[in-house]
């Protein structure tokens, strides 16, 4: 009988990782989305207004920017870096754009003048974050400076570009027709989300399904072998922290289009944090992680911040039970994979 | 004897600190002033405290970042908690019960890094988000300005006063002895004891520190605890001497000012080296550059930008130097073949 059991229980067993293993579908995923669910049914059951349209509509529009912040932060862990400068790449990126159409934008303009100048802007926020990703591409890659310590400089540098632009104030003003991008949706789905699914299967892509993206793991998992096999560690660094500030500038003109405004101080360190709490939440370290657990996770906290939220609405200081909550989850996964992972090695 | 000392990280620090002073001397003869040097010891002397204990996570090869919420916890709880109770004595109490705190805290960390076999900067950054989400909602949210009756003069306690031409009176305050003991007490921790050698030996080669038979759980549990209550002491002090306590004590801007202190001190972030002289040197470099910007006259918007541009001149030029030394040092082994 006791037999019979132990049989049925490794069967089963064998049958879920099977499953995984066909589908290719990690533990970490496996782990995340049994969180997700979790969460989901906690928060419907306790909380009427959870499960709406309207709620989750605005799940859609603040999740995206610090979604993009933390894939921008993945990339780099990745290949065994850290990129403490997303943050100030995002608000140098979108504070620059905002200068442009403030300055340029002639008074009177035609709608397709407008649209046409707004198309610039964002072509220059871009360029903010490729530039910005190439000097700390340049500091870690080329240099050999250590990578906490150059995004921490970079840190300095771009904050300090932002505030010495707008002397510290927000820079405002912008033509209607910019909050399409931020604040507008697409057939029920806000469009900074598309903006945010279309990123991420993008860097999904390039990481799991290019040499480019192969090569990158394999610096991150051990940069001596890499470089051995004939591959430019330099280039490839160089590559990653572009993406990277490229997907942070995006992560600022999704800012922008929001709140209709430019500022240096914008999420400050608390975002660059955050971001790197979702990447470890996702259990990213250098060469391996998965552009879907970053995904899920940055979801898992949103709904953590809006199911609290919900349920502590009128206590004092409500607003910041989300960042204990988050704290003690990010443990729970730490020791639930220490685990599960201990008892595979066992095996 | 010299010649060793030269070659030193800590004594580049002191070089770049020196060249610093002249050059705002040059520019603002104001900054040559006694009083000058009190003001920056005293805005140090928490910073200090607080990278003495950051020093020995960074030489065990590994980065803490919740030293500065563990300050804000230990200091705002203990009190608000005086405040409730009535209390009207003086600083001593303050500092025992934030000490404890600040202890629990550091034990919580060296447990979950030890039991479950975790990198130190991991675990800091989920107790950093729960300390700090944990004294906003569970203890107050606001700042507080009440003080104890015996806590009022503290502020202006000094241990000598000089007349100052420019300024007056100017006075050095009593918590820079702080410093001196606690630099004191972790230079000797790291000099003389075999925890202080396990230290370096963890930060050097982790896994040969292990078959040394070092202790590292132990190791672990101990440096976080120290941190811990170095980040309470600290947390007392910063309010103490601003008069205020607040819950978002050193948020933002001074967790990174008291990393850059400690790697500009010539701790390396891949562990194995640093020392309590170069992190004190590391700290009044900080200090002064962020003074500097106001003394020389740069306007105040462009300041930010200012520092960012020496980090990165910092950074750059030691790693540039390194990737040189490495690359001349292959270059003999091949002629030598």
């Amino acid at each position: 009988m006791n037999m019979n059991i132990k049989s049925i229980v490794t069967g089963i067993k064998n049958g879920i990782s099977s499953f995984l293993k066909k589908f290719r579908i990690e533990s970490q995923t496996l782990l995340l989305v049994g969180v997700f669910a979790v969460l989901i049914v906690f928060f419907s059951l306790t909380e009427k207004g959870f499960l709406t349209t309207r709620s989750i509509t605005s799940m859609g529009f603040q999740l995206p920017e610090i979604g993009l912040l933390s894939l921008a932060m993945m990339i780099t862990i990745l290949i065994g870096g850290i990129n403490l400068s997303v943050n100030a790449t995002a608000n140098l990126a979108a504070v620059l754009a905002g200068f442009f159409m403030v300055k340029f934008i002639p008074q009177g303009a035609a709608e397709s003048q407008i649209i046409l100048y707004i198309a610039l802007a964002l072509l220059i926020a871009l360029l903010v974050g490729f530039i910005s990703g190439a000097l700390n591409g340049l500091l870690v890659g080329y240099i050999g400076a250590s990578p906490i310590l150059a995004t921490l400089a970079t840190l300095s540098f771009y904050t300090g570009i932002s505030v010495g632009l707008t002397k510290g104030r927000t820079v405002t003003g912008f033509p209607e027709q910019l909050s399409v991008i931020g604040s507008k949706t697409l057939l029920g789905i806000p469009i900074p989300f598309l903006v945010y699914v279309l990123f991420t299967a993008i860097t999904y892509l390039l990481l799991n399904h290019t040499t480019f993206g192969f090569k990158a793991r394999m610096l991150g998992s051990n940069p001596t072998a890499s470089n051995f096999s004939g591959i430019d560690n330099k280039a490839i660094t160089m590559r990653i922290y572009i993406l990277s500030g490229i997907i942070a500038a995006i992560s600022g003109i999704l800012v922008m289009g929001r709140t209709m405004s430019a500022a240096y101080e914008y999420g400050a360190t608390t975002y660059v944090l955050l971001a790197i709490l979702i990447a470890m939440l996702a259990g990213i370290n250098a060469g391996f992680g998965n552009v879907i657990d970053v995904f899920i996770s940055a979801t898992i906290l949103q709904i953590l911040s809006t199911g609290f939220h919900m349920m502590l609405a009128g206590v004092r200081g409500s607003s910041f039970f989300k960042d204990f909550s988050w704290g003690i989850l990010l443990i729970t996964i730490f020791v639930i994979n220490y685990f599960t992972r201990g008892r595979k090695a066992r095996e | 004897m010299l010649k060793k000392i030269v070659k030193t990280n800590e004594f580049v620090t002191f070089l770049i600190l020196v060249a610093l002073s002249i050059t705002i001397g040059l520019i603002n003869p104001a900054f040559f002033s006694i009083s000058m040097g009190f003001d920056v010891l005293r805005a140090a002397v928490v910073y200090c405290i607080m990278a003495f204990g950051v020093l020995l996570v960074i030489i065990s090869g590994d980065v803490d970042i919740s030293f500065v919420a563990i300050a804000a916890m230990a200091s705002f709880t203990t009190h608000m908690l005086l405040i409730k109770m009535g209390y009207e004595g003086g600083i001593l109490l303050y500092y025992v019960i934030a000490c404890g705190l600040g202890l629990l805290a550091g034990l919580l960390n060296g447990f979950i890094i030890s039991q479950f076999n975790l990198p130190v900067f991991n675990v800091s950054l989920a107790t950093m988000t729960m300390w700090y989400g944990f004294t906003l909602f569970f203890i107050g949210a606001t700042s507080n300005f009440d003080l104890p009756k015996g806590t009022v003069g503290y502020y202006a306690n000094f241990i000598i006063k000089v007349q100052d031409p420019f300024v007056g009176e100017a006075g050095l305050h009593v918590s820079t002895i702080y410093v001196v003991v606690i630099g004191l007490f972790v230079w000797w921790l790291l000099k003389y004891t075999t925890l202080g050698r396990g230290i370096f030996a963890m930060g050097g080669n982790r896994e040969l520190a292990v078959r040394s038979g070092f202790n590292i759980k132990l190791i672990t549990f101990v440096t976080c605890a120290i941190v811990g209550v170095l980040a309470a002491i600290a947390g007392v002090t910063q309010g103490l001497l601003s008069r205020y306590f607040n819950p978002t004590l050193f948020i933002g801007q001074s967790l990174l000012d008291v990393l850059a202190a400690v790697i500009l001190g010539g701790a390396a972030i891949t562990g194995g080296r640093g020392s309590v002289i170069g992190t004190f040197l590391g700290v009044i470099l900080v200090q002064l550059i962020n003074r500097a910007l106001i003394l020389t006259g740069i306007p105040v918007e462009w300041q930010r930008f200012v520092v960012g541009v020496i980090l990165i001149l910092f950074i750059s030029i030691p790693a540039l130097h390194e990737r040189r030394t490495r690359r001349l040092a292959r270059t003999t082994e091949l002629a030598e073949e």
